[in-house]
């Protein structure tokens, strides 16, 4: 990426485009400084410049990494070259706040909203703060993934475990959910304080995966159980985690995002990927035309850009590496065919995700959540 | 004037819309309702299953939402999804505190309350339910709001009523291509008369003769009825015009010998003596043609003239005094009576004036040596007319025969032979056109009677006006009123 030459433009620092190279990469660490520091509700805005000047400007707000997100953008640019995007990345509570301010008070934000935290975007969308959109492109996505013509999903990106490879050997590789609950229980002093997993207070991704994982309450309480006797290891983000775990400093990861655990085994992180067998979640990352926005026209051009073929192409091999077709892409461990092999259980966009976000429903989790993992070791102690 | 075909088919077509714009309301409510009940069940089954996860724990009570709730409410896949969950203090555990109550009153309770309401402009379906939990330190009802916007509801109701409609069209094209083919058929019998009607003869005025339904058969007969009284009218016409034919030949013939004996006269006196024979002829001939002419009238007013109230009392007197002829070789008396002032009968005015002024007539030419009396009288249903003479009268025996044409009483023929044989026969048509009866007695003193009887007087209340008006005027009978023939012109008013 570095090679390919910085062309990230710090809002703040847009006139001063034309000083050159060395202001570029130095702005480029800040970009990337920006990224790493996201988890602190920090926004960082860049601006891709119209290659063919700038005739529109699109304005999307996301909460996803500019790292994943930017060849998208770039081939958007593509084909449409006179639109200049500005991209302003935040987290996704900061995002669905912000969007939510505007929305009450009418007020023109964002031409696009583009969030991992689909239930955010299902609020939204229910409190009538969408536009709809219709086309050939919306109509030949999956059903799960659209809700009310108003929400996209257009990525699929499954909860997969991720494990060191030099730390943890072939043999112990979990497959399932319930080999690492054994795993856990058969081998407490190699794993504890080696096992990590998202802070469900802090990850919205996180609090998903674990909200429909709950579902499935008789293997989960075991698993948080075993979490607890094992000191889990909790993170904000799947950055943070699959650092350290290519860092060697924690052994196994549960329910990362795969697309960016694949990005890093790609860059050479010693990772190995499996997708459970036992089932797998799949997520699949939104887009919403918040009601309010400023161009509609252009935010529904690229909506239908990312849902079509081209965009999915991009998806694929360059910025998630899963697609709707639930083919397993090279360097993941699993069943080859995810839909074939019947074990996706997908996040379905739609009302069902409207309780997830409930005040008194997130309070009694993260109870919960903290009492199995902290009150868990304590027990074993006196064990 | 559109053909029967089309205002048959028009009419059942109008009724059948009709029929197919009720039934699609009726299944616009029935869907709606059908709807309703589908999408409440599901609504009612959500709300419950968060009623089941608010649980009381020490200090507060909790509540967790279960997504499989709102997942059995996104089978109604496009509707938007509100909820409230209010704890025994009345604060709002979650979800949109300003989310209204389907509860009207505010006494909590396990049914749950159906309600359609608006909520942030959305059409919405809210139910709401209690339950009621006892914790270690509070007790009471919690509330349980659930709202749903109307899109499947309606997309339901729509669809069930759309395919109802279709059925409904579909039934009502099916009955309307029957009726046409029924009314089709039902009408080809009409169009068989009139093929039948077609084809004949214009001579031919025989009954038709064709095998019809039942509905059909009163026209066929009402054609016969009036082909039958066609003919006879023709036949009655033809026996008329030979008849008055041959009746004004034989004086024309008699006439014209006198006017031959006239020219070769010499003698001044037989001149004189023939004048006046043929000045005599000449009066018959006249008579006997405005005779002719009067019983056409009379048949031709029986046909077309419609009945009207008609008083007697003043019509008879006309009558009277037109009907005695100006100039009679010998003095009678005429009396004229009436028993009430006035006397309405339903008739036609001219043909009872001419009725009775050829009664009189006859009664003055032929009978009566002096006297003439004419009596109108109310008989038990009607009025009737009673002209009386002194002279000899028709022999019983002639009765039945003098009231037809042409026929002459034994007086006529013995005395002066000049009757023309059509005075009876005019008064006894005009009298059965009116429904009456003429009739012929002797009076013990001898005297020739002939009775005009009228039927009932019709009390309607236009001829109660008229009667009435006539009653003020003076109902006491009348004065005999006896007068010579020769100035009889003397008229009397009451």
């Amino acid at each position: 990426m570095m090679k390919s030459g910085p062309a990230m433009i710090n809002l703040a620092h847009r006139k001063g485009a034309l000083a050159g190279h060395f202001l570029r990469m130095g702005l480029f660490c800040a970009a990337i400084l920006a990224c790493c520091t996201r988890s602190h509700a920090q926004e960082t805005t860049t601006v891709f410049p119209a290659p063919a000047g700038e005739r529109h400007i699109l304005i999307l707000h996301g909460a996803t990494d500019l790292e994943a997100f930017e060849p998208l953008l770039r081939g958007f640019q593509r084909i449409a070259p006179d639109v200049t995007i500005r991209y302003t990345e935040a987290v996704t509570n900061a995002l669905f706040d912000k969007a939510r301010r505007d929305c009450a008070e009418k007020r023109a934000g964002a031409d696009l909203l583009v969030t991992s935290s689909v239930d955010h975007l299902v609020v939204l969308s229910n409190e009538g703060c969408a536009r709809q959109h219709r086309s050939i492109e919306t109509a030949s996505s999956p059903a799960w993934t659209r809700w009310r013509d108003e929400v996209f999903g257009f990525t699929f990106e499954p909860a997969v475990i991720v494990y060191n490879r030099a730390l943890v050997p072939k043999a112990d590789v979990p497959n399932t959910r319930i080999e690492l609950i054994n795993l856990m229980r058969e081998q407490p002093d190699r794993y504890s304080g080696r096992i990590g997993a998202y802070d469900i207070a802090l990850s919205g991704i996180g609090y998903l995966f674990a909200t429909f994982d709950g579902r499935n309450a008789l293997v989960y309480g075991r698993l948080i159980e075993g979490f607890g006797r094992m000191r889990l290891v909790t993170r904000c983000c799947t950055s943070d985690l699959v650092r350290e775990l290519s860092e060697g400093k924690i052994s196994i990861g549960y329910n990362l995002l795969g697309s960016y655990a694949l990005a890093a085994q790609r860059k050479g992180a010693p990772i190995g990927i499996v997708v459970p067998r036992d089932y797998v979640l799949a997520l699949s990352r939104a887009a919403m035309i918040p009601a309010e926005s400023p161009n509609p026209v252009l935010a529904r051009r690229f909506l239908d850009f990312l849902l079509s073929p081209a965009g999915q192409k991009i998806i694929r091999e360059d910025a998630f590496f899963f697609d709707f077709s639930g083919r397993l892409p090279e360097g993941v461990e699993g069943p080859p065919a995810l839909m074939e092999a019947g074990i996706v259980r997908p996040i379905v966009i739609g009302p069902g995700l409207l309780p997830v976000q409930d005040n008194a429903r997130r309070r009694r989790a993260l109870d919960e959540w903290r009492r199995s993992i902290e009150l868990a070791p304590s027990a074993a102690t006196r064990d | 004037m559109p053909s029967l075909f089309a205002r048959l088919i028009g009419l059942i077509a109008l009724v059948l819309l009709l029929g197919a714009m009720m039934l699609g309301w009726a299944a616009w409510i029935y869907a709606r309702v059908a709807a309703d009940e589908a999408y409440d069940r599901l609504l009612v089954g959500a709300a419950l299953q968060i009623a089941e996860s608010v649980a009381a724990e020490p200090g507060r009570v909790t509540v967790d939402p279960p997504i499989s709730a709102f997942e059995m409410l996104a089978m109604a896949v496009d509707d938007r999804i509100f909820y409230r969950v209010v704890d025994p203090r009345g604060e709002t555990l979650t979800g949109q505190a300003d989310l209204p109550s389907a509860r009207s009153d505010t006494r909590p309770g396990r049914e749950p309350a159906l309600l359609d309401g608006q909520y942030r402009g959305f059409p919405v379906r809210i139910v709401t339910l209690g339950r009621f939990i006892t914790g270690p330190d509070l007790a009471g009802w919690v509330e349980v709001t659930v709202a749903q916007t109307r899109i499947a509801r309606l997309g339901l109701a729509r669809d069930l009523t759309f395919k109802a409609l279709l059925l409904v069209l579909g039934m009502s094209t099916f009955a309307l291509i029957g009726v046409v083919i029924a009314v089709r058929r039902a009408l080809r019998p009409l169009d068989q008369v009139e093929a039948v009607l077609k084809a004949r003869d214009p001579k031919d005025l025989s009954p038709v003769e064709l095998e019809t339904p039942r509905e059909i058969r009163p026209l066929v007969e009402a054609i016969n009825h009036f082909l039958g009284r066609h003919s006879e009218r023709i036949s009655s016409m033809e026996r008329f015009i030979a008849d008055a034919a041959h009746q004004i030949r034989t004086p024309l013939t008699a006439l014209a010998a006198q006017v031959e004996l006239l020219s070769t006269e010499t003698r001044a006196e037989r001149q004189r003596s023939q004048i006046s024979r043929v000045r005599e002829r000449t009066d018959e001939l006249g008579r006997l043609t405005g005779q002719l002419l009067s019983h056409a009238m009379v048949i031709h007013r029986r046909e077309v003239v419609p009945l009207e109230p008609v008083d007697l009392v003043p019509l008879v007197r006309a009558a009277l005094t037109e009907a005695v002829p100006l100039s009679l070789d010998r003095d009678i008396r005429i009396s004229f009576r009436a028993e009430q002032p006035a006397m309405i009968v339903s008739g036609d005015r001219v043909s009872i004036r001419e009725a009775v002024a050829n009664v009189i007539h006859n009664a003055a030419r032929h009978g009566a040596p002096g006297e003439l009396s004419v009596t109108l009288s109310a008989a038990q249903s009607g009025a009737r007319v009673t002209i009386e003479d002194d002279g000899r009268g028709i022999p019983e025996a002639f009765w039945p025969e003098v009231t037809k044409p042409f026929v002459r009483g034994p007086n006529g023929e013995a005395s002066l032979g000049t009757g023309s044989g059509l005075g009876l026969a005019i008064a006894a048509d005009v009298l059965s056109a009116h429904g009456g009866a003429l009739s012929f007695a002797f009076t013990r003193g001898g005297h020739f009677v002939v009775e005009l009887q009228f039927p009932g007087l019709h009390a309607g209340p236009d001829l109660e006006a008229y009667s009435s008006i006539h009653d003020a005027a003076g109902p006491e009978s009348w004065p005999k009123r006896a007068f010579p023939a020769s100035r009889r012109r003397k008229k009397r008013a009451p």
